[in-house]
């Protein structure tokens, strides 16, 4: 597969397949991201969106800025807060900047055999992931889903590295607990 | 990163929606031919715009030189050429005072705002040919 920044520089100098098969690629992807914020009924509208956004804004992304796949990421987050907006309801403020602890920032966390048994079931897996406060929620999808590094996460989401790895901990701290309440 | 916890995520968010890409992209190419027609017709209207700007003001422009007396300085340069090139520089002061340069200013500002309307409506027409 062609790399993202060739199929962008091939858009811009008027081969509209190179967008085209920016969308095919990462469509999925989008997709099965927000689908996890908005649910079923208007995630196909959100994503619709998202990709106009890119298609607007194509000739000002800067690519020594941050990857394709970033920025889109970053794209869908805000639209992800407009539609909440919309809604009259705050998505990502459910968590404030809270004072780190040293201690929480590890790399790994990882999940004993039992409880990822458990998780394979898809609505037990849905039913702790809506518990999850919408920040660790992003971070657990990002991450395990979309292979982003957490310095990539953090562009995303606008927050510093270690603040990232320190949710992406307690995320999994409290995706045990809910997982052993089940 | 736990790599168990990776592939789970991957399989049970696996919804492929092929046909949503295909949506996209025609959303995304009637907003393209939308776009492209509305700056058609932008560009049209300030070309048509231009260049009836630029007929009234060629034929005031010929009425401008025909009174300023222009005609007849360049005459001069053909009956009394020597007389001119003993005060050449006040012949080139009264020529370049008989010219009337706001109205060439506004002719060659319509002119290049005509030339420009043309060129962006071509690059339109070529976009569409394309784009279909």
């Amino acid at each position: 597969m062609e790399d993202d920044s060739i199929l962008i520089k091939r858009y811009l100098e008027g081969e509209e397949e190179g967008l085209k098969i920016l969308i095919d690629k990462y469509t999925s992807s989008v997709y099965n991201f927000t689908l996890r914020f908005i649910g079923p009924l208007n995630t196909s509208d959100v994503v619709q969106e998202v990709f106009i956004k890119v298609w607007k804004n194509l000739k000002n992304f800067n690519e020594d800025k941050s990857q394709f796949k970033t920025w889109l990421f970053i794209i869908t987050r805000n639209s992800i807060t407009d539609y909440y907006r919309k809604k009259k309801s705050i998505p990502f403020s459910s968590l404030r900047e809270e004072e780190l602890n040293e201690d929480e920032i590890k790399d790994e966390a990882i999940l004993p055999d039992e409880m990822l048994e458990k998780l394979q079931d898809k609505e037990i897996l849905n039913k702790i992931l809506n518990e999850l406060p919408e920040n660790y929620r992003m971070i657990l999808a990002l991450y395990y889903q979309e292979d982003m590094t957490f310095k990539e996460i953090g562009e995303v989401l606008g927050k510093p590295l270690n603040t990232v790895k320190s949710y992406h901990f307690r995320a999994i701290k409290l995706l045990k607990k809910l997982c052993t309440k089940i | 990163m736990d790599k168990n916890l990776s592939k789970l995520f991957k399989q049970v968010y696996n919804y492929s929606e092929s046909r949503l890409s295909d949506d996209i992209w025609r959303a995304i190419q009637a907003k393209e031919a939308r776009s492209l027609k509305i700056q058609s017709l932008l560009y049209s209207f300030v070309g048509i715009l231009s260049l009836g700007g630029f007929v009234f003001i060629a034929i005031s422009l010929k009425q401008q030189f025909a009174s300023s007396g222009f005609f007849e300085y360049v005459s001069l340069i053909f009956s009394d050429g020597g007389l001119i090139a003993l005060y050449w520089k006040e012949y080139l002061l009264s020529l370049v005072d008989s010219l009337p340069i706001a109205s060439l200013g506004a002719l060659l500002f319509l002119l290049c705002s005509m030339l420009v309307s043309i060129r962006k409506v071509i690059q339109q027409l070529k976009g569409k040919l394309l784009f279909n």
